[in-house]
């Protein structure tokens, strides 16, 4: 007996009654990134980094001193684990099924964020390329700013459902939408 | 309503972010008296004012922290990570 | 109806008529317009009834510091109580409806105890209701409870949305009238990030009420000018309709935001309200000050107000506030008034001068009254004549609103609010803002400044100020030239002598001067005493218009000054804040966040009934058709698990990855029992302590490599654990090479439980998992059949033959799908924590019921884990201590009643037979109970005192909270398989 299993994202029944045609304030989830967790061990914390920041084609969010998670929409898993795994001094594993990668971009992006998140997220001190743990619509999440108007959000996929729902709620003053995107 | 707390990691945060533990201790070593083991399990100074304290960053970094602040006035002196936080008995 | 709109004076929109009603009759005003000045405009002074005497009242302000104008707007679940009509800003359609009357407002049965204010003084509840005791709920209580409270809610669900927002600023500037719009233009152009906070629909505060010249323009066209500047900087933010309620620590300040109260149609896309918390790194109070009401006989009456409010009705609204008007001041305000009302063409009948001189300027043909005093009051329910006195002498003098001008209380309840209080200043003769450190300070007039011109230069002055100290460049602001301002300068005079007619300090809970000195003669002499004695200050009001006469009367009374009197405290909120934006989303399903399991769509086509742990949701069990109870599905589920097969959803288990050198050495001290050599490829169960030897949590640890461990913790611990390991990691042993991350949202874990589990699994998995190649507590990543990578445990909460699938979360359901179907022939089922929980009691396993924090291990039968060799492990030096190893400590046993068909709950307490029911008496306590299927009867985990000695003896379960007893014989605490046979099948 051979399986095929078909994978689901969690968001599958939030997004079923949305609009699929994109408003400027537009909050899009990602169908299958690659998401894992890297772990410096003590000494090895510049070095990990610095191996991280030389790979291409991911993203590094800051979690913690000695701890990322590295994000990826255009590599699979498993090219990103064996990449990952060649770092000396890094635990790694997969969180591609745990997290979901939700990004959230358009004019009025600060001003939802501003009911989702305390942080102060003018660009002098939160500029492009920024990222950190933070409370979001009560959820531990990772923020980064990945553009002027763009905003990726990591959430733990259990919380998932609640965050993307706070989130929309929060966006209906500036008609925000959402639609799965592959990458 | 809120108070803000600057993580030495991840800066200034509400304090919806944070867990505290209370008083910040080193635990003492395995090997000294029932007394001193006795004081760090039940005994707390609980002081009015100045005081230092455990705060965990639970929704940021996950560091544990210590914030010395006036626990009357909420005047904050300064948080450091829990990690350079020195131990007593050795 | 007189209509008292004047001319063209005043800034609504007269091009924009709005017609409201008012306790069912029609009225128009203008855009622009607050409902009470509307109101007044067609001639309806009468807006209210007192809280006690029911007296008829008028406004006395024009703002939010109004007692009397407090009126329920809206209609259906919108309708809300006590809104200030003098801030509620006028829209097409608004219907209001005046409080505190019945049947009407103008015909009130409760006046009546205006005729008994004699017996209604200060204290008349507490001397009242006071005896005897039992007539408090049955009389009492009903009887005050129908008289108090001024409006009536809805009782319908508040069918509008409200958010909560955070912003954050450079300088926050709390008040737009001259200072705080200088301040923000003055810190804007220097490039800092400002926010300009006002209360009012308009911006521009006090420059919107009076009459000068500003730069050659009047001050309302200054103001504007002003706000288009503002507008086009993009580091201001400008936000009118909200009001900074709170100052709380560190610089954060709360405020709510009307966003939608002054539209007839909300839009359901945008919130009625919204709560902001504002961080600012400096802030201005730049409040302004509130001119103080005078303490004559007879000032309740409808038509006697501020000067400064009917100046603003005439000036702002377009509005005389009746048709003769006379003044009563101390100061420059009475003055300015009468002279802006002559000049919009409005009759002044007199000035009364309670000073004997003054050097303000006379309007023309009005006359002055010097050394004089209004000691009563004519009319009902609108004023139609005030008595006069000067020098012994009374003259009537006839008029229908009376402009009192009582001197000037800067507003400085925001700085008040984390323990300051105000300071009294002899020389402004009112309580100033205190000094609360550089990064929150006043300016304008509510620092004391009095005039325009001081105001402009202050709020400039102060806010370029802050702006260097945040690193911006200086820029020097160019300080408009006032023309035509007056002098608000006052002599107080806080209580006006010979008062024929009760003198109100506090109009919206009718407290009077007399009671004031009732409450000193009774000796309620501190302040906080007076006011809650004579309830002064503790309105809705909260005390803004009449607290300082309060205190200015009680020091005369005492003759002291004012500073030895002091102020009540002062708390947010400054003025009355909705529930609704309190609680924001936070309400209904959306009251916590919801983290549901990667299995909950599978356990819903499935048909389960969902259970709330904490914020997850689980599920409890899965009815079947003719199932008359969640006994009989759960009954079922056990049965089937124990003869078939069952699948549970445990993916809410807490899972954290650990990796490092150091691991190992972590977990020995983590755990109590040891883990040092716990091989690669093993499971192994643990017990963790807290230091105070007390067990912590339970759950199991597999080492899937040398360096790299997976934990599972209870779903109730996950979080707990998780920063329980990073603190004695980063506190304990910073040394130890150790790194922790949760996985616990990655995978979806199943526990296949059963005879058959095996044989159900091997159809999915492709490596070998016969007990041979996969025995007990092995822990092992395999594969599925077609690639997918999972990790296999060979663990049992149940008692069965048991393995824990983990796969990734995404393929959850389709792998639960693909057991369903490859267990269908061995009958397997679905089964919830509620049959989970009956297959562990069954078996004598342990959960938070037993792990309560009073529990050692030896309590729950496991003191051999405790490996006391080890050089140290968390709990172990408490562990040792003489409490902890008495013999007559609660041990953990199971419980049968003696005649089956009997039953008993958790909870319930255990008795020796024949002892009488009482806690002296008390052996132990039941921690788990359920119906076992197996048994065909009750069973129960308790805690017993020396229990392990006492198999076999009966023992009485008292439940006194359900005054039951039962029978009961103490065994074993395990009643399914004690040799562990099917564990290692
Ligand atoms: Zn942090």
């Amino acid at each position: 007996m051979s399986l095929t299993l078909f994978h689901q994202h969690v968001l599958e029944d939030h997004l079923s009654g949305f609009e699929a045609k994109a408003n400027p304030n537009h909050l899009a989830a990602i169908r299958r990134p690659a998401i894992f967790s890297v772990l410096a061990h003590r000494g090895h914390e510049v070095f990990v980094k610095s191996g991280l920041a030389s790979i291409e084609g991911v993203q590094v969010r800051d979690c913690a001193p000695g701890e990322w998670l590295v994000v990826s929409t255009g590599l699979g898993a498993v090219v990103m684990e064996n990449t990952l795994a060649e770092i000396a001094g890094a635990s790694v594993i997969d969180q591609s099924d745990g997290r979901a990668l939700l990004r959230i971009h358009g004019p009025n992006v600060r001003r939802i964020l501003a009911k989702c998140v305390a942080v102060d997220l003018h660009p002098d001190g939160f500029a492009v390329g920024t990222s950190t743990n933070m409370l979001c619509c009560h959820v531990a999440v990772n923020l980064a700013r990945s553009g002027g108007d763009t905003f990726e959000i990591v959430v733990p996929r259990s919380f998932c459902g609640s965050v993307f729902e706070e989130i929309m709620e929060m966006g209906r003053e500036f008609a925000l939408t959402a639609a799965f995107a592959d990458s | 309503m809120a108070s803000l707390i600057t993580c030495p990691h991840c800066g200034t945060r509400p304090k919806e972010e944070f867990s505290i533990r209370g008083t910040a201790l080193g635990r003492p070593h395995p090997a000294v008296s029932e007394e001193d083991w006795h004081r760090y399990v039940y005994l707390r100074d609980n002081p009015k004012g100045r005081y230092q304290e455990y705060w965990h960053h639970a929704a940021g970094c996950r560091r544990w922290l210590v914030v010395d602040r006036d626990n009357v006035t909420h005047d904050v002196f300064g948080v450091t990570d829990a990690a350079t936080f020195g131990r007593v008995g050795e | 109806m007189t209509s008292y709109r004047l001319g063209n004076a005043g800034s609504v929109n007269r091009g924009q008529p709005l017609t409201f009603t008012f306790d069912g009759k029609n009225y128009k005003g203008f855009e622009g317009d607050t409902l009470a000045s509307g109101l007044l405009a067609n001639d309806q002074m009468l807006m209210g009834r007192s809280f006690k005497y029911h007296r008829p009242r008028g406004p006395v302000t024009a703002g939010s510091s109004e007692p009397n104008a407090l009126m329920t707007i809206g209609t259906g679940a919108r309708s809300e109580p006590n809104v200030r009509a003098t801030v509620a800003e006028l829209y097409n359609g608004l219907t209001a409806v005046s409080q505190n009357r019945w049947p009407s407002l103008t015909f009130d049965v409760g006046a009546v105890n205006g005729l008994l204010s004699p017996m209604l003084g200060a204290g008349f509840y507490y001397k009242t209701f006071m005896w005897p005791a039992a007539l408090w709920e049955k009389l009492y209580e009903p009887v005050i409870r129908r008289a108090a409270g001024l409006g009536k809610l809805a009782m319908q669900a508040d069918p509008d949305r409200y958010e909560k927002s955070w912003a954050h600023c450079d300088l926050l500037v709390i008040g737009s009238g001259p200072t705080g719009l200088m301040a923000a233009l003055a810190a804007g152009r220097a490039g800092a990030r400002v926010i300009l906070v006002d209360e009012g629909f308009r911006l521009g505060g006090s420059l919107l009420s009076e009459s000068a010249s500003i730069g050659g323009v009047s001050p309302a066209d200054f103001a504007a000018a002003m706000i288009e500047e503002l507008e086009a900087l993009p580091n201001v933010t400008l936000m009118p309709r909200t009001t900074v309620f709170g100052w709380y620590d560190d610089m954060v300040f709360g405020a709510v935001e009307r966003v939608q109260k002054h539209v007839g149609t909300p839009s359901p896309d945008l919130p009625m309200e919204r709560l902001w918390r504002i961080a600012a790194k400096r802030a201005i109070l730049a409040t302004g000050s509130e001119e103080r009401p005078l303490v004559f006989g007879g000032n309740d009456k409808p038509g006697v107000m501020t000067a400064s409010a009917v100046r603003t009705y005439a000036n702002r609204y377009g509005v005389a506030a009746g048709g003769k008007i006379a003044v009563f001041t101390n100061g420059g305000s009475g003055y300015r008034t009468a002279a802006d009302l002559v000049a919009a063409g409005v009759d002044v009948t007199a000035i009364i001068d309670a000073r004997a001189q003054s050097a303000d300027a006379v309007p023309d043909n009005v006359r002055v009254i010097r050394n004089g005093a209004v000691v009563s009051t004519k009319g009902r329910k609108r004023l139609e004549a005030l008595i006069a006195e000067r020098s012994g002498f009374q003259e009537q003098i006839a008029c229908d609103a009376l402009a009192m001008a009582g001197g000037w209380s800067p507003i400085v309840h925001l700085m008040c609010q984390r323990g300051a209080k105000p300071v009294w200043s002899d020389e402004a003769q009112a309580f100033l803002a205190p000094d609360v450190g550089a990064a929150f300070i006043a300016a304008g007039s509510a620092a004391g400044q009095d005039r325009i011109s001081a105001c402009l230069k202050d709020g400039a002055t102060k806010a370029v100020a802050l702006a260097r100290e945040l690193g911006f460049a200086a820029y020097e602001m160019n300080i408009p030239e006032v023309e035509g301002e007056y002098d608000p300068a006052f002599a107080p005079i806080w209580y006006v002598p010979g008062a024929r007619d009760k003198a109100f300090v506090d109009f919206q809970n009718d407290v009077a001067v007399s009671d004031l000195g009732l409450a000193q003669r009774e000796g309620f002499r501190h302040i906080e005493h007076t006011k809650r004695y004579t309830t002064a200050g503790m309105a809705t009001d909260q005390g803004k218009l009449g607290n300082v006469a309060t205190i200015g009367i009680v020091a005369g009374m005492r003759g002291v000054s004012p500073a030895a009197i002091g102020t009540t405290t002062f708390r947010p909120f400054y003025t009355p804040v909705s529930f609704g934006a309190l609680a924001g989303t936070s309400r209904s399903e959306h009251a916590a966040p919801v983290r549901t399991s990667p299995l909950h769509d599978w356990a819903k086509k499935n048909g389960a009934t969902f259970v709330e742990a904490g914020l997850w949701h689980r599920s409890a069990w899965f009815p079947r058709e003719g199932e008359k109870g969640w006994r009989d599905s759960v009954d079922r589920e056990v049965k089937n698990v124990r003869r078939n097969a069952g699948l549970c959803d445990v993916s809410t288990l807490g899972k954290i990855e650990i990796f490092g050198k150091g691991a190992a050495e972590f977990l020995n001290r983590i755990y109590c029992n040891n883990f040092l050599k716990l091989p690669v490829g093993k499971a192994r169960y643990g017990l963790m302590l807290r230091e105070d030897g007390m067990i912590f949590d339970d759950g199991t640890t597999s080492r899937l490599s040398e360096t790299h461990y997976v934990m599972t913790t209870t779903t109730a611990y996950a979080a707990e654990v998780m920063s329980h390991l990073e603190f004695a990691s980063q506190t304990f042993w910073p040394e130890l090479d150790v790194r922790f991350v949760s996985s616990t949202d990655q995978w979806a874990q199943m526990s296949l439980a059963g005879p058959k589990a095996r044989a159900i699994i091997s159809r999915v998995v492709e490596d070998d998992i016969s007990d041979a190649a996969f025995p007990y507590l092995a822990a092992k990543p395999v594969t599925l059949r077609g690639g997918l990578k999972a990790r296999l445990f060979r663990i049992s909460f149940s008692g069965e033959l048991a393995f824990e699938l983990a796969v990734p979360a995404g393929y959850g359901e389709a792998v639960a799908d693909a057991l369903m179907e490859a267990g269908k022939d061995e009958g397997i089922c679905a089964y919830g924590v509620e049959a989970l929980n009956v297959l562990r009691i069954e078996k004598g396993f342990i959960t938070h019921n037993e792990i309560d924090g009073r529990t050692t291990p030896d309590d729950l039968g496991y003191g051999r884990m405790l490996a006391m060799q080890k050089a140290d492990f968390i709990g172990k030096r408490q562990s040792s201590r003489f409490g902890l190893t008495a013999a007559d400590r609660m041990q953990l046993v199971g419980l049968k009643p003696v005649e089956v068909d009997k039953e008993f709950m958790a909870g319930a307490h255990l008795l020796k037979e024949g002892a009488t029911p009482s806690m002296a008496n008390d052996q132990g306590w039941v921690s788990s109970v359920c119906h076992s299927p197996t048994l065909g009867h009750v069973i129960g985990l308790a805690m017993l005192k020396s229990g392990r000695e006492r198999y076999g003896e009966k023992i009485v379960v008292w439940d006194g909270l359900r005054g039951k007893e039962v029978a009961a014989a103490v065994c074993p605490p395990v009643f399914a398989d004690p040799d562990n046979r099917k564990l290692q099948e």
